[in-house]
């Protein structure tokens, strides 16, 4: 307890204290053994990879969820937040990343929507003026009158942040707050984060980008596994060491790398191959910056990255889902820059989307119907323009029992199975149209170890047969297992691609927050 | 022991049924109650009704009269809700299909045998036409179907007054406001049930039957249940989307027809009979199953032709009206109830 004694009145206790925070859901700790401290004064980044534990950390703070063990200490005293309402009355908020906002609504009545200071009755303008006055003193521009809808991502946060600061918090928390804005709006936020901080109040920022964090806290603290691993002065810390921190050193190699006598081999020609090719996301932006990328019959491809640099969009391209803007697609050296999503699936290309339920299911549709989704239009679930309900449920028979899924009845909405099985049965299903490829977005998202290791095998087995599988995944541990190679994206491009046997975890943590490989690997190609 | 609230991603069948089961009879409850205020009896009313209605085959042929319009309006909102359009205007596209009956009717000549398959084509088309624009509007525009098809219903009952007033007015001078009598009938069936009856049911099954054994149908109910799951599987949800809209009008469309050639034989303001909109009922309350809304019309039908027998009581029509909100509304309730389970717990630690 040292640093940052100067911002420090001697005898005052730090505004947040958490003491042993432990949080267990089915089959997963999400936090254990957690201790932090954050003082008035300072900006605190909470650093980790996607399911470190940062999220579900500061749901306890904030009163979402019960911590099964330890003490959430406020300024001394110790303090159970039963709801987030209570834990802003004692001055905490926080800005989600998904904003909680009502679209519909004007920025006026967004702020004072569930406030207690809002008086029962109030004329429109009355509310717009208050919330022109608490801008003002709060040093926040924002426009009173317009509705969130018309607003831009980085407008609708400083409404977030302002309806947090009305309601008097001392302790700021923001969850990934700059993964939505552009530059510009990020140096803003942090303009304001200071102003926010010199008044003697306290941000936590959860993020798992280097750089800003480096840039913008006082210290910095690493969750890995949901467990603490540091806390640092950020002014002794620099991105390889943060990057060896959040990714660590004790990664299982549990190897499934090696292949057995019978295995298919690397082929020589690539059976996927993108060349150059630019993509936009929903709203526009160019999400993937021209992307080279070869995939060989016989091989899995990691792709690493932190979530939101383009994997999504790199996924809907190789499927035929999103079309390029620019560049070429090439399935075994023939062009399907052009070809639908319905040509890439024909062609021998699956695909387990990293939303299965809502883009790879039809969740209100019965388990037959969504089971046959990739083969309803040829025998034996279809004869000509028929569709053959009974040979759909035999398909649909066979791909679960394959995938080692239990359905009472075939007729039920396949909403009604776990996550777990629904994973396992679209699975199967893209296992069976996929003869040369398999893309994979986030397969083991939401699974528990077991389902995780049964995907795993999949994936091994496809390779072997011959398939060229491409994995994307934010859990290094399970890319490092699997690829041959891994590609690391960030920001739209493709940072480098480095053979996993000569691999070092250190460097790829350092290709995830931006830095460019230096020495190129043997085999990749274009650039 | 604490007693939690399980919310169940799909309910039980048999929850389901008797959901709808008791929120017919809770409508008819508190219909009955109110009946019962004004100084009406309530049973005895009942009574009346049901021996009316079952006792004799007049009331039964009453009621498949009033249930064909009924099957067909519901069919096409029912279908057009496959593909997750609301087709609000099948009141529209039924006035239609009853125009373009009447056109061909009073004024093409020929022999019925010819001339009543072509008022069939003519008010398919009709109701087709009637959904177009909403349709492209929906597929290319994204403009909300909901709103252009309700619109075009009002420009569909002024066009029937307008003709059965003005151009088309029956020029014998015999009636007030209707055209001349369409010469062509459709033949009866079963004592004055005329074969629009049988068609209305064949329909439903030949829709049924396209949507769950055919390709085009299993594409309609993925694109209709999730169309990103049909974007993901590379189907062409517009191209869905248009062509169900399309048939949803033209069911519509046969629906006017018919009762111009089966029930009515002229065309006239009011003859819809509010049908279209009772077809949303029989949509909502046949839970997307083209063969619940055979039951779902039969339903209204029934609820319709009590309504005629009250009147002859000296009721109000809007006591029937009344009747079918009633019901709807506790269906909508009995619906999102049935997906609730009360279960008792051991008391876990709070």
């Amino acid at each position: 307890m040292t640093e940052n004694a100067a911002r420090r009145e001697p005898g005052t206790p730090p505004i947040v204290l958490l003491k042993g925070i432990a949080k267990y859901f089915p089959g997963v700790i999400a936090n254990q053994d957690v201790d932090l401290e954050v003082w008035a004064g300072e900006i605190h980044a909470l650093l980790g990879e996607n399911g470190a534990g940062k999220s579900t950390l500061m749901n306890i703070l904030t009163g979402i969820y019960k911590p099964d063990a330890g003490e959430i200490i406020i300024d001394g005293y110790a303090r159970a937040f039963a709801s987030p309402i209570e834990a802003i009355a004692a001055g905490i908020g926080m800005v989600h990343q998904h904003f909680k906002l009502v679209k519909a609504f004007t920025v006026a009545e967004n702020i004072h929507l569930g406030w207690s200071q809002t008086p029962g009755r109030i004329s429109g303008e009355e509310l717009e003026r208050r919330t022109a006055a608490l801008a003002a003193s709060l040093n926040l521009a924002v426009k009173p009158g317009a509705r969130v809808d018309d607003l831009s991502t980085g407008e609708q946060q400083r409404v977030e942040i302002l309806r947090v600061l009305a309601r008097q918090a001392r302790v700021l928390i923001l969850d990934e707050p700059t993964a939505v804005l552009t530059p510009a709006e990020a140096r803003e936020l942090f303009k304001a984060l200071r102003e926010f901080v010199s008044r003697g109040n306290a941000v936590i920022f959860i993020s798992h980008k280097l750089d800003e964090v480096l840039e913008i806290s006082d210290r910095i603290s690493v969750l890995r596994g949901g467990r603490k691993v540091a806390t640092e002065n950020t002014g002794d810390c620099s991105q390889t060491m943060l990057a060896k921190l959040m990714v660590g050193r004790e990664i299982v190699l549990n190897n499934l790398r090696e292949r057995g006598a019978h295995a298919a081999p690397i082929s020589v020609k690539p059976a996927l191959s993108l060349r150059r090719v630019k993509a936009r996301d929903e709203l526009g932006n160019l999400a993937l910056n021209g992307v080279s990328l070869d995939i060989h019959a016989g091989e899995i491809l990691g792709i690493a990255g932190v979530a939101g640099n383009g994997q999504k969009e790199l996924s809907l391209v190789l499927n035929g889902m999103r079309a390029a803007v620019e560049g070429q697609i090439l399935v075994e050296g023939r062009d399907f820059t052009a070809a639908g999503a319905f040509a890439f699936a024909a062609a021998g290309i699956g695909h387990i989307p990293e939303d299965r339920l809502h883009s790879g299911l039809a969740p209100a549709l019965s388990v037959t119907d969504n089971a046959v989704i990739r083969e309803y239009d040829k025998p034996p679930v279809s004869r000509g323009s028929w569709f053959r309900p009974r040979a759909a449920t035999a398909l649909a028979r066979m791909i679960a029992e394959a995938a080692a899924v239990t359905v009472p009845d075939f007729a039920m909405p396949v909403r009604n199975l776990s996550g777990g099985n629904q994973q396992r049965l679209v699975a199967r299903r893209e296992m069976r149209i996929a003869d040369k490829v398999l893309i994979a977005a986030y397969p083991s998202r939401g699974l528990d170890v077991g389902a995780i290791n049964t995907m795993m095998r999949y994936f091994v087995e496809l390779r072997d047969a011959g398939v060229g599988v491409i994995l994307i995944s934010e859990e290094l541990e399970e890319l490092m297992n699997l690829s041959d190679r891994i590609a690391v994206m960030f920001h739209g491009e493709i940072m480098g691609v480095v053979d996993t046997a000569a691999a070092d975890i250190e460097a790829i943590g350092l290709l995830m927050g931006g830095q460019r490989q230096l020495a190129q690997s043997p085999r990749q190609t274009g650039t | 022991m604490a007693i939690r609230i399980l919310y169940l991603p799909s309910p039980r069948p048999a929850v389901a049924l008797l959901a709808r089961a008791l929120a017919i009879i809770l409508a008819l409850c508190c219909a009955g109650l109110v009946l019962a205020a004004t100084g009406a009896a309530p049973l005895r009313l009942a009574a009346q009704v049901i021996s009316s209605t079952f006792g004799s085959s007049f009331g039964l042929e009453d009621v498949a009269l009033l249930v064909t319009p009924l099957i067909l309006t519901g069919l096409a909102v029912s279908v057009a809700l496959k593909i997750g359009a609301w087709n609000i205007g099948a009141e529209g596209q039924f006035y239609a299909g009853a125009f373009a009956a009447t056109g061909i009717g009073l004024f093409i000549p020929g022999p019925t045998i010819v001339l009543l398959p072509l008022m069939f084509i003519g008010g398919a088309v009709a109701g087709l036409l009637w959904i177009l624009i909403p349709t492209l509007a929906r597929a290319y525009a994204n403009v909300s179907e909901l709103i252009t098809t309700l619109l075009l219903n009002f420009v569909g009952v002024l066009l029937a007054y307008y003709v059965s007033t003005g151009p088309w007015l029956d020029p014998s001078g015999h009636a007030l406001g209707t055209t001349a009598r369409v010469r062509h009938n459709m033949p009866d069936f079963w004592g004055s049930v005329h074969w629009g009856f049988p068609i209305a049911i064949g329909l439903t099954f030949v829709v049924a039957g396209l949507l769950n054994y055919t390709r085009w149908g299993y594409e309609v109910r993925i694109a209709g249940s999730n169309p990103q799951a049909a974007h993901y599987a590379g189907m062409p949800f517009r191209r869905h989307l248009i062509t169900v809209m399309l048939l949803s009008g033209a069911i519509a469309g046969i629906a006017g027809m018919l009762e111009i050639a089966g029930t009515v034989h002229r065309l006239q303001g009011g003859i819809s009979n509010n049908f279209g909109y009772l077809g949303i009922m029989v949509a909502v309350l046949a839970r997307g199953s083209a063969l619940g809304v055979l039951a779902g019309a039969a339903l209204m039908a029934v609820i319709l032709n009590s309504g005629i027998i009250l009147q002859t009581q000296g009721l109000n029509t809007s006591t029937v009206l009344a009747i079918t909100g009633l019901i709807l509304f506790f269906t909508a309730i009995g619906d999102e109830l049935a997906h609730y389970r009360i279960v008792r717990v051991k008391a876990a630690a709070a």
